[in-house]
């Protein structure tokens, strides 16, 4: 393909890094249509304005979702894309795959798609772009006889996400695949049939740092945390001091509720557990020294989601603890609970947490029937985004100091 | 144990037939529970009887029939 042919697009193929026009220009190499692709992209760049419209047979016999339609407005120009619909392939849980199994993936669509893929796409899905609708099926055919089954698409539950979870994290308190691969095979009809308001979506962090972004996309979050004390290796904090670590600076001046002590004499490390809000940065920096501790469990959040409707929203707190033994059964009677409620009242297109915003959390409480908690907070960590200057910065007022002052008459 | 007819399920067909409906739609226009308009449109399914249609961005159920009425006229849009 000549620069000089899509001079838009060959700006995106300058610079060291991996380029998308690249990879189609090699996918157009042995499939000739794809070239199509690139004219319209580079249409799409001069007029400022996507080609692509989408509708009509959505899926394969049986299924709901799965295929989203693709067509595109310049098929007598390029007829190469005239049907260019997306697949949604169910990833394995927490994205382990054997290399046959992506060999067999990739072999199945040379043979019946376009060649592209995006893996994985930000749900979480395997996205295999680009096909045309009589390949529908019979890919879908082989994709079975793989081991493969289509994913989640609109008003449906989609395709429930894990992180990598215990099987390559230490940090996890609880099992995210076993979780993630159970409520799968459950709702396997509310994954392919949609009947509901809007999509749903599961997703499982196996500790806070929420490898999964489950707090802000997902309307039922499944967030790994710990009930006890933090686990602290003295021993392995002393080393991390001896290796140049500043414990001080790196780790206590961090924790946002301030309940770490440092004592640089014996190098070791004190922990005020009631006042840790989990932020898991000091786990973070000391992996070795600091670790959850052994009541294991997780913390479920309502509604978050991204911006589409009604503005971005992050996950409210709904139950703040339940151990790892008993969450399989707890949330899928709650998940249930929370989807009768929601489809009875929720308007078309309406997300769990516009409903909640709409009709208030006494109402979902009382219809879930959870009982209220102060830790049913709202907007953990709202914003993550803080920014300020140095010389913003204002010395901390310490109130112990002035309530002893004055207790002492001074 | 159903909760639902064969009349009820008749009835369910019969409006299938005419267009693609969301079933919240349909529940509403027949004045019975989704829910029991949900299960008798996944037995349709099933059964063969019924289908998914997508306008692109809202999925709808309707009869077999019907979505290729509607795939030839978008054929004829072209």
């Amino acid at each position: 393909m000549s620069d000089e042919e899509f001079p838009l697009l060959s700006e995106l193929k300058k610079g060291p890094w991996p380029s998308f026009v690249k990879e189609i220009e090699k996918t157009a190499e042995h499939k000739p249509e794809i070239k199509d692709l690139l004219k319209q992209l580079e249409r799409s760049y001069e007029d400022k304005i996507t080609y692509w419209k989408h509708g009509g047979i959505v899926s394969v016999r049986g299924y709901g979702g799965g295929v989203i339609g693709r067509y595109s407005f310049l098929a007598k120009e390029c007829p190469g894309i005239a049907e260019f619909h997306t697949m949604r392939v169910n990833q394995p849980a927490g994205y382990f795959y054997t290399t046959e199994a992506l060999r067999k993936i990739c072999d199945i669509w040379e043979e019946y798609g376009s060649g592209l893929t995006n893996m994985h796409g930000s749900t979480g899905d395997i996205i295999l772009l680009g096909t045309i609708t009589k390949n529908l099926q019979p890919c879908f055919n082989a994709l079975a006889k793989a081991g493969f089954d289509l994913g989640g698409s609109g008003s449906a539950l989609r395709t429930p996400n894990a992180c990598v979870g215990p099987a390559r994290c230490e940090f996890a308190c609880y099992d995210t695949l076993e979780l993630c691969y159970d409520l799968t095979m459950t709702y396997q009809d509310e994954l392919h049939r949609p009947m509901w308001p809007y999509k749903f979506k599961f997703k499982m962090s196996g500790c806070p740092n929420d490898c999964v972004a489950a707090r802000a996309r997902s309307d039922f979050g499944i967030i790994g945390t710990w009930k006890d004390e933090i686990k602290i290796d003295q021993e392995q904090v002393k080393k991390y001091a001896e290796e140049g670590v500043d414990i001080q600076k790196q780790v206590v001046e961090h924790c946002p509720t301030k309940c770490i002590e440092y004592d640089p004499e014996k190098k070791e490390i004190k922990i005020d557990n009631e006042n840790c809000v989990r932020c898991m940065h000091c786990i973070n920096v000391l992996p070795k020294a600091l670790r959850p501790g052994d009541e294991k469990g997780a913390c479920i959040l309502l509604g978050g989601k991204a911006p589409i409707l009604e503005g971005p929203v992050m996950g409210w707190v709904i139950v703040p603890f339940i151990p790892a033994d008993e969450l399989a059964d707890f949330v899928k009677d709650l998940a249930e609970k929370v989807w009768d409620w929601w489809d009875e009242n929720g308007k078309y297109r309406e997300r769990v947490a516009e409903l909640v915003e709409r009709l208030g959390m006494m109402n979902f409480l009382e219809a879930v029937e959870l009982e209220p908690d102060p830790r049913m907070v709202k907007h953990p960590r709202e914003n993550p985004f803080f920014f300020w200057r140095e010389e913003d910065l204002k010395p901390r007022t310490d109130p112990w100091k002035i309530w002893r002052e004055a207790e002492k008459g001074l | 144990m159903s909760e639902y007819s064969e009349e009820d399920k008749q009835k369910v067909l019969e409006k299938l037939a005419q267009k693609p409906w969301q079933t919240r739609d349909l529940a509403k226009v027949l004045k019975m529970k989704k829910r029991d308009v949900d299960k008798i449109v996944k037995e349709l399914i099933n059964e063969g009887k019924a289908d998914y249609w997508s306008s692109g961005s809202t999925t709808y159920v309707t009869t077999p029939e019907k979505v290729q009425e509607m795939e030839a006229k978008r054929e004829d849009l072209k």
